[in-house]
């Protein structure tokens, strides 16, 4: 029997967009990336045993699996009231996040450091083996702690290539931080997970949230405070615009990912606080922000490979009640490559799932790159061009492998999208980075199809909310009343 | 979503593309991920590229994963 998509209709996988909305004298109202390819996945998980929707969720989302599966089986966790792990299962943990973090990273470098790329590429494939993880889909974590130990022969031939591997993150660091990038003048609040002294630890107890102004607006809050810490401005739609409780719905917004994690505090480690500081120092562009985490986490490798307590063969522990049996909440967050990932599931009396939100790093940044995009299509039709401006994506070595011509798509409403604009997105789109492979792609292979609609016609873009020094934006508020995050695809809204 | 594809033909070149059908969908990626890629084999495929390469066991429990969530309507391999 021949396979049939039962969606196709309604979800093309394929497909990259953005969406400009154009006032009726040609100026753009708002530019969007189109996130109806990326379909929430929660409604899909109603029903089904929360033992299982760790799994379900890694392979339908397949981009960031290590993140997912960590997020899940933290829920899990979080379901079953919490569990004490054992010192070598955080450990092994670790390996996986921080070896999934550099394979994402580096291959970003293949373009200008390819040897470096695949150095990196060798260490991280050679520890997610060494934790029981070789294939694509991770097998390392179980609810209470990881499924295999790590023995001292896999431990060797890991420690044996961190050398090479820092050496080749720093020298992708060093070429990358120098050159120029764009400005960051995002307004919004950086939001990161962190150590219980506000450092950034990607597989973090605490969140951290700090405004661009540099003030604190979430200390360290643990993971069971997240209702009351973020809300969604259009529960469940593929865009939801979360923000900031604390804050407001006007101005709540907040970004994830490597330039987050570096915004919230200082790195742990000493080679990358040294680059964190230099990164500063230039502006810190998301590309340098990559390049900096990816020395932390071969940092935090090379550590965590030295410590004794990673042979010690207690790895699981039973936890309290048997994740995800009863009715309850669970939570779980990881801070991966893109950003943080927070899963929460709502369970009923026979285990499974009566609601469930997976908050994805590109939900979270969507307003972001809806504010890159807007800033790039609305420049200057005689601006410079990639070639003129000194900093391009490509020349950042923050692409994928290979370059090609952009095409010219013309628009309904005024002259044809040059082809530098159309380079000035993907950029946008590579400064933002959703987890879509179209974010690395080579300069000009992203594929991206611009449609342009009038203001207010049906489908275009609602406008950003009003920000200071950008007086054309239209307000908007949401067109639903806001729900916590965790209760987005939750009518009843209980427990 | 990340869509467990087989490739049924390769075009070598600075960018390699493959030519992967995925349920009743024949379409093109680029291999530039996984140049390792051979026809036959299964690879995860998202806006037109190819990113991993699955195991056929790997393939198949994702498809099954697509099945049991209704994303498609039978979780045979192609």
């Amino acid at each position: 029997m021949t396979q049939r998509w039962v969606l196709d209709e309604i979800v093309d996988p394929f497909g990259a967009k953005v969406v400009v909305d154009r006032a009726p004298d040609g100026t753009v109202r708002e530019a969007r990336f189109d996130l109806a390819g990326l379909p929430r996945v929660d409604p899909l998980l109603t029903g089904h045993l929360a033992a299982e929707v760790p799994s379900l969720v890694e392979r339908l989302c397949g981009v960031c699996p290590a993140a997912h599966h960590l997020a899940g089986i933290r829920a899990l966790e979080s379901l079953a009231g919490g569990v004490e792990l054992p010192v070598a299962a955080v450990l092994s943990r670790q390996l996986l996040h921080h070896a999934s973090a550099i394979s994402t990273h580096a291959v970003r470098a293949v373009t200008t450091n390819r040897d470096d790329a695949m150095t990196l590429r060798r260490l991280a494939k050679q520890v997610m083996t060494a934790v029981g993880s070789p294939g694509h889909f991770p097998a390392t974590a179980v609810p209470g702690g990881v499924a295999t130990p790590i023995d001292a022969e896999a431990r060797d031939r890991c420690r044996a290539l961190v050398p090479d591997a820092l050496a080749a993150a720093t020298r992708i660091a060093d070429r990358t931080l120098p050159l120029a990038g764009p400005v960051d003048d995002f307004p919004g609040a950086d939001v990161a997970l962190a150590d219980e002294d506000g450092r950034p630890d990607l597989l973090g107890s605490r969140l951290r949230a700090v405004a661009a102004d540099g003030r604190v607006i979430i200390d360290a809050a643990p993971v069971g405070e997240w209702d009351g810490l973020v809300a969604e401005s259009m529960p469940g739609d593929s865009a939801p615009r979360p923000y900031l409780i604390a804050v407001g719905p006007e101005h709540g917004q907040y970004r994830v990912g490597p330039v987050a994690q570096l915004r919230i505090g200082r790195l742990t480690t000493p080679r990358a606080a040294a680059l964190q500081d230099e990164w500063s120092r230039r502006g810190g562009h998301a590309a340098g922000a990559r390049t900096v985490i990816t020395v932390h986490s071969v940092e935090v490798i090379a550590a965590i490979l030295d410590r004794p307590e990673l042979l010690d063969g207690r790895i699981l522990v039973e936890p309290a009640a048997h994740s995800g049996a009863g009715a309850g909440v669970g939570i779980g967050w990881v801070d991966g490559p893109r950003g943080l990932l927070v899963h929460r599931y709502r369970t009923v009396d026979d285990g499974r799932v009566g609601a469930a939100t997976v908050l994805t790093p590109t939900a979270q940044n969507e307003y972001w790159l809806a504010l890159l995009l807007r800033r790039a299509v609305a420049a200057d039709r005689d601006a410079p061009g990639p070639d003129d401006v000194p900093g391009h994506a490509a020349d950042r070595g923050d692409t994928g492998p290979g370059e090609q011509g952009h095409g010219d798509p013309a628009g309904p409403y005024g002259p044809p999208m040059a082809a530098r604009r159309l380079v000035d997105l993907e950029d946008a789109i590579r400064e933002a980075d959703p987890c879509l492979p179209c974010s690395s792609a080579p300069a000009g292979a992203m594929g991206l199809v611009v449609e342009e609609r009038a203001s207010g016609a049906p489908g275009a873009p609602s406008a950003v909310s009003p920000r200071s020094g950008d007086p054309s934006a239209v307000p908007t508020g949401p067109d639903r009343p806001s729900a916590p995050a965790g209760q987005v695809s939750d009518p009843s809204g209980g427990q | 979503m990340s869509v467990p594809s087989r490739i049924i033909r390769i075009t070598p070149g600075v960018l390699p593309m493959a030519d992967v059908r995925v349920a009743d969908r024949e379409i093109t990626c680029c291999l530039a991920y996984v140049p390792e890629a051979q026809v036959g084999d299964f690879v995860l495929v998202q806006n037109g590229f190819a990113i991993d390469l699955l195991d056929p066991e790997s393939a198949a429990q994702s498809l099954a994963a697509f099945a049991e969530l209704g994303v498609i309507d039978d979780p045979d391999t192609v």
